[in-house]
């Protein structure tokens, strides 16, 4: 699939996120995992002890912690921006899950997509945009080189 | 004709026009070459001058001496009392050089070893402009002069790039998913010491 077929979209943050204060922009966390299947060993695990340590680190954010019989543990990330993410996490050690979880904080809601441009301004231009008469002396008649052999 | 960029040769003219050089924290030095004639230091040919004529100012030493500092009491005057709007700053990070204002967003294909959430000061600031006059660098301007500030608001990955080589009629194909870690800034203030040298 070439690159201009997949979706794609401007460099942008959520509410202007770093104007005044930083807001965390990851709103709640469940962790879906199994007791007894050998695939959430790890995230027993995590839960055991990283857990409280993550919640405390992170007040701005829930963590619902629910044990069901699936078949495959999971982690649902929701954004302020509404977006919903589901990460797998079938075997995998608690460190790993850790890092996961890291990786979702700090990121922000909005879609991992191409992003068209690493910039973002809402005022290009200070002194004025560039256009052909600037810096130009207006002149009365034709404009010709000058005739003026370089020695 | 492209000429490469020069860093002070003085036979070479392509120098002063360029306002971003290439190579900023190169020492801009003068490199001599070994000439047994005295006089030209390199052999004229018919790029080593500009097709215009060179010309001298009409205006005498004194005079002109007396504009540049009207000129730069002037920038002073205006800096002390802060009397300028919106500043924009040219800045060097993360080897590429940025055109910068407030509260504008500049996405680097690494993490930096910052939290999200934390306050960055830019040091390699290479020009400062206001709407009516603009500081330039050689090729820095000082700490003291200026200061840059910018927060960490996200550290994610991009979108997962496919790297695909193929070679036709030789059966060689190999595909790699390549993520690289992504930071997002945003420039908080950029602000400008009271007092110029």
């Amino acid at each position: 699939m070439p690159v201009r077929g997949t979706p794609s979209r401007f460099l942008k943050s959520v509410l202007h996120n770093g104007v005044g204060r930083y807001v965390c922009q990851l709103k709640r966390i469940s962790i879906i995992f199994s007791k007894n299947a050998q695939s959430s060993l790890g995230v027993r695990d995590f839960i055991e002890e990283g857990v409280v340590d993550y919640a405390k680190k992170n007040p701005g954010t829930v963590v619902y912690v629910s044990p069901q019989s699936c078949r495959i543990p999971r982690i649902v990330a929701e954004y302020l921006n509404g977006n919903v993410r589901e990460e797998i996490i079938t075997s995998k050690t608690a460190p790993q899950i850790s890092e996961l979880l890291s990786k979702l904080t700090n990121q922000s809601g909005l879609d991992v997509i191409r992003i068209r441009k690493p910039f973002h301004t809402d005022s290009p231009s200070i002194q004025g945009q560039w256009h052909p008469f600037t810096n130009r002396p207006p002149s009365i008649g034709p404009i010709r080189p000058h005739k003026q052999a370089a020695p | 004709v492209k000429m490469a960029v020069s860093r002070g040769l003085p036979g070479l003219w392509r120098t002063c026009s360029l306002l971003f050089p290439r190579h900023p924290l190169l020492f801009p030095g003068i490199t001599r070459t070994q000439s047994s004639v005295s006089g030209d230091l390199l052999p004229r040919t018919s790029l080593s001058r500009p097709p215009w004529a060179e010309q001298t100012s009409l205006v005498p030493a004194e005079e002109e001496q007396s504009r540049h500092a009207a000129v730069v009491s002037a920038v002073n005057q205006r800096i002390s009392r802060q009397d300028f709007g919106r500043l924009f700053a040219v800045v060097q990070f993360a080897g590429r050089q940025w055109k910068v204002t407030d509260e504008d967003l500049i996405l680097i294909e690494n993490h930096i070893e910052a939290d999200c959430g934390e306050r960055i000061r830019m040091e390699k600031v290479l020009l400062v402009g206001a709407e009516e006059f603009t500081l330039v660098g050689r090729p820095l301007l000082g700490k003291e002069l200026v200061r840059v500030e910018a927060t960490v608001i996200e550290k994610t990955e991009s979108w997962p790039k496919v790297h695909m080589r193929f070679w036709k009629r030789h059966r060689f194909q190999r595909k790699k998913i390549i993520i690289q870690p992504q930071t997002v800034l945003r420039i908080n203030s950029i602000e400008l010491a009271p007092r110029l040298t």
